[in-house]
């Protein structure tokens, strides 16, 4: 399941891992600006192999591929490829959330007083409308790529 | 360190002597670049390596200089320049490769690593600044890195999609003593192909009825021309070229057509109107071939061969799409060529396009006896021979070099296509002349051009360049002036411009020139400057007013067409 864009398009997800820090990071940057690759959403973390990026990207899978490929070719770039997209959300809530999550359909654990959910992005968001007024605070850290999915080649 | 053994000084390199010892591997004969505070330790080494270094008079002209010398080898081009604005004169040099996939190694010098974000004396963020259009770009803070970078740095360069490569390495990493890391060459596996694409691409090259062959740049940096002339004569198809591929397929063989776009010949860009089967070939289907992408080719199946994956699709759709070498994947279609019963061919179409090129054949006929573009280009061709070398700058004269000329030789058409730079040519022949000093290279180039790198006639004469120089004068910025003429109602604004008496500015520097104006004996003006030792500059006084024809407005298609007659 992938997002759909403000235009109506399904959102194409791309996972890029690279090395290199700042100035790869900025060459990253710069080609998705140079290349006019239509971002609509891009995620940065950071493990042990480097950095990782998740970008959604609003047009049709074909151009995807071809950015997919463009992104490839840059010389940081370790793998890129099409990735499934989850969102993660913190929630702070008081509310019975182990049973509305089983029912939303999205996987949720607690850590240190905050619910952790992640699932598929309109999942996420039934979880959060469902849990209702129980809702303290909440935080939307993605959409990132599913860690299992890995990024194609 | 000391050998105890011989009591003998061990004195590790350091960095600079590195960056020689990488170059010198690499096979580098020439650099080209200019000296200041930040690279002189590199500079310092250099005297001890048997590594020619060409003073050019501006960093610009360095870049350009590498960018001709690697247009005309193949080979990775090398220039260096000082941090700060020795840095930023290399940007439009780097630009100009980058665009046309030209293997380029830049060498810069950076502010020493205590002082790396300071804002320090000739401090830029270089890496930065060139993030556009570089390949890729490395900044060296640890010495026992740069060997090994130096080397990869070339790998990259002429890897896959060629293109420039920066290299920035503080003062104090020049100076620091590098430990020998070693540097394992990465294989470079051969290019991928798609073998259903090209049993694909074959059979609908077996099939069409009106098919083109459109070959590009990438004909030329892949090696591939005598996979593009077996192809053409296997098949019986018409080759067409992009402007960087003008001389990957010989002008005089009659399978060419010539060159289509926005001032490419009419019977060419109709016939890609009219084709129903485009073979591209290592081309990217830049606006200046396509006009109105949507309106390009409606009736044609489009085979699009390029190395670069990024590229397929980019512009137009193809209707099979090849990521592949050119050379690798003309190869195979040949051999898909060879166990297939023979096509119907595709005389009639061939037949038809000779007849649709006979107009244009009778007016170049009777514009050989009018003074201007045609009959010098034509005096030139005859006073240099076969192994003319043509650098041409940007401008109207680009355009009717190209038109022109006839390329017989392979590789043999040098100039800025995609950035389209100004000032360009004479710093990049100076590059092809290095490359093959036996062989004639002529500059062509407008007045106002061949001023943006004028200063490079001094290191012309400083290593006694054989390059000879037509200037086509007509006192206009002459395509502005011409654009400004069709679209904006002839409101001149800004074009007009003067210039030096180029007879008086090559005698300063120590060369020869001649003005020759309507009346004159244009041939006898070329062959007087054919024979001249060293460079000779030609002032040709032209039409202040002439026109390139054919015109295809910006954006538009080959039905909006602006023809001479038509004008």
């Amino acid at each position: 399941m992938v997002p759909e864009s403000a235009t109506g398009v399904v959102l194409n997800t791309i996972e890029v891992r690279f090395t290199g820090g700042m100035l790869a990071l900025n060459r990253l940057l710069m080609t998705l600006q140079n290349k006019k690759m239509p971002v609509a959403g891009f995620t940065l973390g950071n493990d042990g192999d480097g950095m990782r990026v998740t970008i959604l990207l609003d047009c049709p899978s074909e151009p995807a591929l071809r950015y997919t490929a463009l992104i490839s070719a840059l010389e940081d770039v370790t793998e890129a490829g099409p990735a499934e997209t989850i969102e993660v959300a913190l929630i702070e809530t008081q509310g019975d959330w182990r049973e509305l999550a089983i029912r939303s359909g999205v996987a949720a654990h607690e850590d240190g007083g905050t619910v952790v959910a992640s699932g598929e992005p309109e999942k996420v968001e039934a979880f959060i409308a469902a849990l209702g007024e129980g809702v303290e605070d909440v935080v939307r850290v993605g959409p990132v790529a599913r860690p299992e999915a890995g990024g194609g080649a | 360190m000391e050998n105890t053994a011989f009591n003998i000084e061990y004195k590790p390199r350091t960095g600079s002597e590195a960056m020689c010892e990488a170059l010198l591997d690499e096979g580098v004969e020439y650099l080209f670049g200019y000296p200041g505070g930040a690279i002189m330790p590199f500079y310092d080494a250099l005297p001890d390596y048997p590594l020619r270094h060409v003073l050019t008079r501006h960093e610009q002209a360095a870049a350009h200089a590498a960018d001709g010398y690697a247009r005309a080898t193949g080979r990775v081009g090398v220039c260096v320049a000082t941090s700060g604005p020795g840095a930023t004169n290399l940007v439009t040099g780097l630009a100009t490769a980058q665009m046309d996939s030209v293997p380029l190694v830049a060498i810069t010098g950076q502010v020493g690593r205590p002082a790396l974000g300071k804002d320090s004396f000739q401090e830029t963020n270089v890496t930065g600044m060139t993030l556009p259009f570089t390949k890729h770009s490395f900044l060296v803070e640890d010495p026992d890195d740069l060997y090994p970078t130096m080397r990869r740095a070339f790998e990259i360069a002429r890897s896959g999609r060629p293109g420039p490569v920066l290299v920035d390495v503080p003062k104090d990493v020049q100076f620091a003593p590098t430990a020998d890391k070693g540097y394992r060459r990465l294989r470079e596996a051969p290019p991928p192909v798609e073998s259903p694409g090209l049993e694909r691409a074959a059979m609908l090259l077996r099939n069409a009825k009106r098919p083109l062959i459109l070959a590009g740049h990438g004909v030329t940096l892949g090696g591939a021309e005598m996979e593009l002339r077996l192809l053409a004569e296997r098949t019986g198809i018409p080759v067409v070229t992009t402007l960087l591929g003008i001389s990957a397929f010989p002008d005089d063989h009659p399978l060419y057509l010539g060159w289509p776009g926005m001032h490419g010949q009419a019977s060419v860009n109709r016939a890609i109107d009219r084709s129903d089967l485009l073979f591209a070939v290592g081309m990217r289907f830049d606006d200046r071939i396509t006009g109105a992408a949507h309106k390009f080719a409606p009736g044609a199946k489009i085979i699009h061969v390029d190395i670069d994956p990024s590229e397929l699709g980019k512009v137009i759709k193809p209707t099979v799409g090849i990521a592949a070498d050119a050379k690798a994947a003309m190869r195979s279609i040949l051999g898909h060529l060879d166990n297939a019963p023979e096509g119907e061919g595709c005389e009639r179409w061939r037949e038809e396009l000779a007849k649709s090129q006979e107009p244009e054949r009778r007016r170049k006929e009777s514009a050989r006896d009018e003074y201007g573009p045609i009959q010098v280009m034509e005096a030139i061709k005859a006073a240099a021979g076969p192994d003319l070398r043509l650098v041409s700058d940007v401008g109207q004269h680009q355009m009717w070099a190209a038109q022109f000329f006839e390329f017989t030789k392979t590789n043999s058409h040098i100039t800025s296509g995609g950035l389209g730079t100004m000032g360009f040519a004479l710093p990049a022949a100076m590059g092809v002349a290095f490359a093959y000093p036996e062989d004639p290279v002529w500059v062509i180039a407008g007045d106002g051009g061949i001023q943006m790198n004028i200063q490079e006639l001094a290191t012309i004469r400083d290593f006694g360049l054989n390059i000879k120089v037509a200037v086509l004068n007509n006192g206009y910025l002459g395509m502005v002036r011409q654009w400004q003429q069709f679209f904006h109602n002839r409101r001149y604004s800004e074009t007009p411009i003067t210039g030096p008496d180029y007879e008086q500015l090559a005698a300063s520097y120590g060369q020869t020139g001649r003005t020759v104006s309507e009346g004159d004996d244009v041939e006898a003006a070329v062959r007087w400057a054919q024979e001249q030792e060293g460079c000779t500059i030609l002032d040709f006084h032209i039409d202040p007013e002439a026109n390139v024809y054919p015109m295809i407005p910006s954006g538009m298609s080959v039905n909006e067409m602006i023809e001479e007659d038509g004008a």
